[in-house]
């Protein structure tokens, strides 16, 4: 049971800090809800690197500083080009899922076999040390909301902008800051994946995980700390799902399966009634 | 003794408008300054330049005598100004420790919640200002406890000079004591505070000195012991109106007498409310209100804004929650709000907002004008819109090219009508209108005027919801003030406006 | 007014235009081939012959479905992004109908094509009755229905629906007599772009022209004033789901009739989300989107020429319309705004 356990945590650490990542930039007031293609990017990102000779380490370093650019391109767009962040989002995964898949093409040719890099090193409980360090970034983001004056800010840009440009604070700036450390913690997300639970790139690897993560922040009611139970449950629903993908023949259906981290985000969601606890200003452009 | 703050010739223009021209301003330390005017009079973009969030066209800031200019809003309260605007400054999900810290420009970077307690009793206790339980949510305290919050913050950075945007407005006779009474105690302490308001009962209270503006210029600056509330209400309303508008003459076909006669033979009111009070949490709480209008009764509701006057109206039309009882034509309406129930019983709604609820901006006359129930059996009767918007165009005088145009390309005034023929083409049994002359000509004014008083002739009721002190007696009808959520006695249309604008400040008549 | 807004969309259409451009030669340079080879190949192998422009048109008829799907729902201001689970709803009742319909191949199809639309509109009501009852934004509830249609598909073509005859992850194929045969031999385009022609004229007209379109649009352009106007605006928004959802559906059922006759895993090449591209950059308006879905067809079929003939990889046909759509939404906010 000790191995269902690990692999539920492998499989929660990705969504984890995809979702603070969102959290942060939802807090903010703006919505990334390309962020599945933020953790493609990431993912494409440790692959090529880790690829092209960098080790484990350094293949997570890139991805996060591609997660870094990820998040400054898109607030360009729905941040201090004040387009609709959803609309922005919508097209966000168009590119990064085509792009990812074009630039993998063009690094492993039309060959179609499988390429693989080498995995991050166990740290403990049969866990990189990178994934156990998932289960700490929600709480670093609840003390860095609650404790400090740029959390202050950030709260404020989400939920009164007015008040925050009156106090002489950039609702553009907290926003973009945000989603700069949003798309950062999305490609780690993203990377992580590769460079732990699948030591390879597929196109469309990350299989909707950025959805869930969006679904998650709901869940939790847009409070760090309730990430975590939360990431818990889809983890283990997939690991679940993996286990019995390989064990076989448990007279369940296959598909129920398949769509049980999906379907629980979605009860997760009615559950949560819907928008209670959001940021009062998610979603409205800046001043 | 020098000025703690002085505005010298500051004009400030928005497209159109001379929102200011050459008005000048001077803070004496230790006063407590009341800044009056009616609403547009530009008090609010006067104290914006004031605090360096608005740059000035022309004229200059003195402070203690040296010329002094402001970038952006640090520099000002970098100079020992602080401005408590009109809008919310709070963080409403975050608690009373974390806004407090929030509004402090010298917290640390670093603070545990403890550290943001202390400052919360700290600040209490320095300004005597009781600012509520440190960790409650900031939202779910009432606006009384926010304001104080919002004072607490501005007050932080020890400024000279503290400006209070229209504090009161939303503050029970309670609270706008307690205020008044630490604000006293600042001033005693030799700061200067500059308070807009719109309550002349206060200012008679409670303020050393005064300054009038009207239409963008200064009209008077003296000692609030110089002079009485009648002379600055006086001037307050001549300078709102500029001038003297002839009143309507026809009070021969006084609408209550039709309201008497045809009540008697028909016992049903149009509207009743009982025991009636919207559910608004962010405003003024309203008292139950309990009133029925018999077929073609008008009454006038006259109200400054942030009395409840336009809740009420939203909530009768469906747009708010309510508690107790809405029956328009002997129908009750569902408390949960509902606009279609509202008209389906015959209602029919002008809101104050005509570009937000009142049109679709982006749509054609002639569209706007065939909701909600556009002609046409399988397509849109486009020939049956035009000649209907055709009709309506003209029999209201809306000016626009043509019925094609968008409705939100033509002006405020012509929006109004637009809104108020669609409104009235229905037939209405009971029309609620809010503000319907606000932002228009005397003479369009008049039209709407005349509009309302020609459908409660034809058998309509008709409840107005206006500020304009001067305009409610044109009605020939019963009126109402409302001050803070509650409902004076019915007047007659002849009241003296002296009266009514005493009962509108909360001065007793 | 107008005659501003006409020379607006110009300079949103050329912007938008250079930016594909530019997208479509620097991704060819960066593949390491020669951008006019590369184009080249790419119209060869969209309009080029009568078998290219056959494969444009037969992979047209999903995008332009899922096209005006989109800009019904965005017109009256719901923001279905779940298109791809209704379309493979529609997929699946399609398989799952089609193989037990008997009787003449006309009837045959109608019952699949009126399954799968209605098995489209069905998949949309849970995010129906979240958004109405629940407050769930609908963004969120769609896109999660989406991951779990694909899940089912994945499940299905694997359990209830798998094909008996061999071991493959798909369903049964359709009898070739309802399958609809191409409209010229040797082309792969079938009557279903008629239809799906057609039906972005019916959307267009409904939209545009009649009673219903005009309280739609008022809605989606002015909520509070909709609401404050008496329009039942809760009724509106529902309609608009479902009739989304029923064309996104009646798309995948399409798609098994015209193109697969079967369904498999994955099934979609993101037709859904290819849609909303298309409705975006044709400011929902149904017709421009459909153009836009065309567009995007031909984007897709040459791209898979261009990757066989010059090696540049056909992903290329998902970047792109991402990239005008970005560059759309930029030039629109920045023009607003300037205009403010």
């Amino acid at each position: 049971m000790s191995g269902f356990f690990a692999i539920a945590l492998l499989l929660a650490a990705p969504l984890l800090l995809a979702a603070t990542g969102e959290l942060l930039l939802e807090r903010a007031g703006s919505i990334q809800i390309g962020l599945e293609g933020t953790m493609l990017i990431g993912a494409f990102t440790a692959f090529a690197a880790a690829r092209s000779g960098a080790g484990p380490h350094a293949a997570l370093l890139a991805a996060a500083c591609a997660g870094l650019l990820a998040g400054a391109a898109f607030a360009a767009f729905a941040v201090a080009g004040r387009a609709d962040p959803i609309l922005v989002g919508t097209a966000w995964n168009l590119v990064a899922a085509g792009g990812t898949a074009f630039s993998y093409r063009l690094l492993a040719g039309a060959t179609g076999s499988v390429l693989e890099v080498k995995a991050l090193p166990p740290f403990a409980f049969g866990l990189p040390a990178a994934a156990l360090a998932a289960f700490f970034v929600p709480a670093v983001l609840e003390v860095f909301l609650t404790r400090t004056r740029p959390g202050l800010a950030l709260v404020a840009a989400g939920d009164n902008p007015l008040a925050l440009e009156a106090t002489g604070g950039s609702v553009v700036a907290v926003r973009t800051a945000a989603s700069v450390a949003a798309g950062a913690l999305g490609a780690l997300g993203g990377a992580l994946l590769v460079l732990t639970v699948s030591p390879t790139f597929v196109e469309g690897v990350t299989a909707g995980r950025g959805f869930l993560a969006l679904a998650l922040v709901v869940f939790a009611r847009w409070k760090p700390l309730r990430l975590v139970p939360g990431a818990l449950l889809v983890g283990g629903a997939t690991a679940l799902q993996y286990r019995l993908q390989a064990g076989g023949g448990t007279g369940i259906p296959y598909a129920v399966f398949l769509a049980l981290p999906g379907l629980l985000a979605l009860f997760a969601l009615a559950a949560a009634r819907g928008r209670g606890g959001a940021p009062k200003a998610l979603g409205t452009p800046a001043p | 003794m020098l000025p703690s703050l002085e505005l010298r010739g500051i004009s400030k223009r928005f497209g159109e408008t001379q929102a200011l021209s050459e008005v000048s301003l001077s803070i004496l330390p230790g006063e407590i300054h009341a800044l009056l005017g009616e609403n547009g009079a530009g008090k609010s973009t006067l104290v914006s330049i004031a605090a360096g969030r608005l740059a000035a066209d022309a004229g200059e800031i003195l402070r203690n005598g040296s010329p002094v200019s402001f970038d952006r809003a640090r520099d000002a309260r970098d100079a020992g100004l602080a401005l408590v605007p009109q809008h919310d400054l709070l963080i409403g999900a975050a608690s009373v420790a974390d806004n407090l810290a929030f509004l402090d420009p010298n917290a640390p970077f670093f603070e545990s919640p403890a550290a943001r307690r202390a400052r919360v009793i700290r600040l209490a206790q320095r300004f005597a200002l009781d600012l509520g339980d440190a960790n409650a949510r900031v939202d779910a305290l009432p606006v009384g406890t926010r304001q104080r919050i919002e004072i607490a913050g501005a007050l932080t950075g020890h400024p000279e000079v503290l400006i209070l945007d229209e504090p009161t407005a939303v503050l029970s006779p309670d609270e706008t004591a307690a205020l008044f009474a630490s604000l006293r105690k600042r001033a005693d302490a030799g700061g200067a505070v500059v308070l807009i308001t719109h309550r002349l009962a206060e200012v008679f209270a409670g303020a050393d000195r005064l300054t009038l503006l009207a239409r963008g210029r200064s009209v008077k600056t003296c000692r609030v012991s110089e002079t009485t509330p009648e002379e600055i209400g006086g001037l307050l309303l001549a300078g709102a109106e500029g001038e003297t508008r002839e009143k309507e003459k026809d009070f021969d076909t006084h609408p209550s007498k039709h309201a008497a006669r045809s009540a008697a033979n028909q016992p049903l009111p149009s509207l009743e409310l009982t025991g009636f009070a919207p559910h608004l949490a962010s405003a003024v709480r309203t008292e139950n209100v309990s009133l029925s209008l018999s077929p073609g009764e008008l009454l006038v509701l006259l109200a400054i804004d942030g009395n409840g006057a336009d809740t009420i109206a939203r909530a009768i039309a469906g747009l708010e929650r309510f508690s107790g009882r809405v029956e328009v034509g002997g129908v009750s309406l569902p408390p949960s709000g509902d606009p279609l129930a509202f008209r389906a019983a015959g209602g029919a709604f002008v809101p104050a907002d005509r570009r937000e609820e009142g049109l679709v901006a982006s749509l054609s006359l002639e569209e706007n004008l065939a909701l909600p129930d556009p002609p046409g059996r399988v397509f849109l009767d486009r020939s049956a819109m035009r000649a209907h918007a055709g009709d309506l165009l003209a029999s209201f005088g809306v000016r626009a090219a043509s019925s094609t145009a968008l409705a939100g390309s033509l002006s405020g005034g012509n929006q109004q009508k637009v809104v108020l023929a669609r409104e009235l083409s229905r037939s209405p049994r009971v029309l609620v209108a809010v503000h319907p002359t606000r932002g228009l000509d005397l003479a369009s004014a008049a039209a709407v005027r005349r509009r309302i008083l020609d459908v409660c002739r034809s058998g309509a009721a008709a409840l107005v919801i206006t500020a304009d002190l001067d305009e409610a007696p044109l009605f020939g009808a019963p009126l109402r003030v409302v001050t803070r959520g509650r409902l004076s006695a019915p007047l007659q249309p002849t009241t003296p406006v002296e009266t009514l604008g005493r009962l509108m400040a909360g001065l007793a008549a | 007014m107008t005659q501003e807004s006409a020379a607006r969309r110009f300079v949103v259409a050329a912007i938008a235009l250079a930016a594909a451009a530019a997208a479509l030669v620097g991704l060819t340079l960066l593949a390491g081939a020669s951008p006019i080879d590369a184009l080249h190949a790419l119209a060869e192998g969209s309009v080029g012959s009568r078998a290219a422009l056959g494969e444009t048109l037969a992979r047209a008829t999903a995008l332009v479905l899922t096209a005006i799907a989109a800009s019904l729902a965005f017109r009256a201001g719901v923001l279905n992004i779940g298109l791809e689970g209704q379309f493979l709803a529609g997929a699946v009742a399609a398989a799952a109908v089609g193989p037990l319909l008997s009787g003449a191949p006309f009837v045959a199809r109608a019952g699949l094509l009126v399954a799968s639309a209605l098995a489209g509109a069905l998949w949309v009501l849970p995010a129906a009755y979240l958004e109405a009852r629940r407050g769930v934004p609908e963004v969120l509830s769609t896109i999660l229905l989406n991951l779990i249609a694909a899940a089912a598909v994945s499940g299905l073509v694997r359990g209830a629906l798998q094909d008996p005859r061999g071991d493959y992850p798909q369903s049964r194929a359709l009898p070739d007599a309802v399958r609809l045969a191409p409209l010229v031999s040797g082309s792969r385009a079938t009557a279903a772009i008629v239809a799906a022609i057609a039906l972005a004229l019916l959307v267009t007209l409904v939209v545009e022209a009649t009673p219903l379109g005009l309280k739609l649009r008022a809605t989606g352009l002015a909520p509070a004033a909709a609401r404050a106007i008496g329009l039942p605006g809760a009724r509106l928004r529902l309609l608009a789901f479902s009739a989304s959802g029923a064309l996104a559906g009646l798309a995948g059922g399409l798609e098994v009739l015209a193109v697969t006759g079967r369904l498999y895993d994955p099934f979609s090449a993101g037709a859904g989300y290819t849609g909303i591209a298309a409705a975006l950059l044709g400011g929902s308006h149904p017709l421009a989107a459909a153009a836009s879905a065309m567009l995007f067809a031909a984007l897709g079929a040459g791209s898979s020429a261009m990757q066989r003939d010059t090696g540049v990889p056909g992903a290329l046909a998902t970047i792109v319309p991402g990239v005008l759509v970005l560059t759309v939404l930029a030039a629109r906010a920045r023009l607003t705004q300037k205009r403010a």
